[in-house]
């Protein structure tokens, strides 16, 4: 990790959804650093062989430096990490985390905000809450989640904040018409959306088709790489050769092989981790590149990306 | 995810570069907000739409008309905004603009209309509006400052700075800004 990182003990564990646990993090010395509305972390959980880095999404009020508090849904699909934090971390344990870092930031622009959560997706907003109260801000929460797995702090979420808040449980036959939602939005509105890539891409396209401005719309998506072909990766600068199995990002691979790649998000989404490619194909997974970048064919996230063929060429 | 519209200059990362102006396809409401001597520089976008998604405000001085700040008030969520005047103007009003919530990416501005600057003075913090030469004295404290192209968005102005700190008989010869 590039930053500094904080050593962290597991004060609390609570189950809020069937799938969900959330960690309470206190600083092991000294005070948390301040944050954000909409920070994340990078959890570094000591796993074998190599550690398992997750980014999440700070979930407590911003002003409250007594601790942080996180929440992880178990993953079908985990690559470790959630499963991690679910089967081996018990409460008085010691993590590491980085500073929070910010991706996903309110628009104080913004005359009105609309809040679109799925899932676990709600964990950021929850530290947009207490500030938008603060502010006095305008705001509408929808929160979509199946009841049987997610849905964390609903009940408490509906007790605070009454009307703004709207929640679609799938299993209860709840649908959110994100098409009459983002239809009878007012001027001066921005939408921010947490969630699966099907429900940002629904509001991301609604949004479009409705002639809203790109800038309008926020989002952020964290989830885990998807495996890959194995490849080998050939590093100019030392000459040394890595391997990337299929289950391993090339980030991961690189860091196991102690090659320091500056990287903040790991998703795809902020460009920390950009890597100049020299030769081989490279199968871009990233948000950050834009269409003519990624056609170039010189440039990898290493945190999401891959290599489209057996091998890749870095300027490492 | 929400670049600058503008371009920017090599060099002087600050100054603002206007490129061309395309209507935006999409928008459901055009406004065009313009200063008395600038409609014409807008006229071959507002022929291109459609009169009924289209509304035209002329604004002297700074202050929006009622009718404006209206308009803004009840306007889509799916409305662009073109900016026509001198770059002070242009300023004013992307900041009026964006305190009603607007975003960048709905906002135009044109090419300005002429190459006068507003400066703002590092020393007083007086603005003095219309220069076009540097050195210029500062309306605020009378300071002899040089023009430099560092841009403030906030305040629509190039910042100034005294030219002759250390030498007072030290005057180099004014020069017309672009």
């Amino acid at each position: 990790m590039s930053a500094d990182k904080i050593e962290v003990r597991v004060a609390a564990i609570a189950q809020v959804a069937p799938l969900i646990r959330e960690f309470r993090l206190e600083a092991v010395d000294g005070v948390l650093p301040a944050f954000a509305p909409g920070s994340h972390v990078v959890v570094e959980m000591p796993a074998q062989p190599r550690p398992h880095r997750n980014a999440y999404s700070l979930l407590s009020d911003p002003r409250d430096p007594s601790a942080y508090r996180i929440a992880v849904r178990k993953q079908e699909q985990s690559r470790g990490g959630s499963l991690f934090m679910h089967e081996q971390v018990s409460e008085g344990d010691l993590l590491k985390i980085t500073p929070p870092a910010n991706l996903f930031t309110p628009s104080w622009y913004a005359k009105r905000h609309l809040l679109i959560a799925g899932g676990v997706g709600i964990t950021p907003f929850l530290s947009f809450l207490p500030e938008l109260r603060r502010r006095g801000a305008e705001f509408e929460l929808h929160y979509l989640y199946r009841g049987s797995q997610t849905g964390a702090y609903s009940d408490e979420l509906a007790a605070e904040l009454g009307s703004a808040l709207q929640r679609y449980d799938s299993e209860q036959a709840c649908r959110c018409d994100l098409g009459e939602l983002l239809a009878r939005q007012k001027p001066g509105t921005h939408v921010y959306i947490c969630g699966p890539q099907s429900l940002i891409d629904g509001v991301c396209s609604t949004a479009r088709e409705l002639g809203w401005p790109e800038d309008a719309v926020h989002y952020e998506a964290f989830a885990a790489p998807a495996p890959g072909n194995p490849f080998r990766v050939e590093l100019a600068r030392s000459g040394r050769v890595v391997e990337v199995d299929s289950d391993t990002t090339l980030l991961e691979a690189l860091e196991s092989a102690e090659v320091d790649v500056p990287n903040l998000c790991r998703g795809g989404v902020c460009g920390q981790c950009a890597t100049r490619v020299l030769e081989g194909s490279i199968e871009h997974r990233d948000t950050y590149l834009s269409a003519d970048d990624k056609a170039r064919q010189d440039c990898i996230m290493p945190c999401v990306s891959r290599a489209a063929d057996d091998r890749l060429k870095l300027d490492l | 995810m929400s670049k600058r519209p503008e371009v920017e200059v090599p060099g002087v990362k600050s100054r603002p570069c206007y490129g061309s102006v395309q209507l935006q396809p999409r928008a459901r409401l055009h406004l065009f907000i313009y200063q008395p001597d600038a409609q014409a520089q807008l006229q071959p976008l507002i022929e291109s739409v459609d009169p009924s998604s289209c509304l035209q405000f002329e604004v002297a001085g700074t202050a929006l008309a009622p009718a404006l700040v209206d308009a803004l008030q009840s306007a889509p969520l799916a409305s662009a905004i073109y900016l026509a005047g001198d770059e002070s103007f242009l300023w004013d009003m992307r900041n009026l603009v964006r305190g009603n919530g607007f975003t960048e990416r709905q906002i135009a501005m044109l090419q300005p209309l002429n190459s006068a600057r507003r400066v703002f003075c590092t020393h007083c913090y007086t603005l003095t509006e219309g220069v076009t030469h540097s050195p210029m004295v500062c309306s605020g404290c009378q300071r002899p400052l040089l023009v430099r192209d560092h841009f403030s968005r906030l305040h629509g102005a190039y910042v100034g700075v005294q030219i002759n700190a250390e030498d007072p008989e030290d005057l180099p010869q004014e020069e017309p800004l672009s």
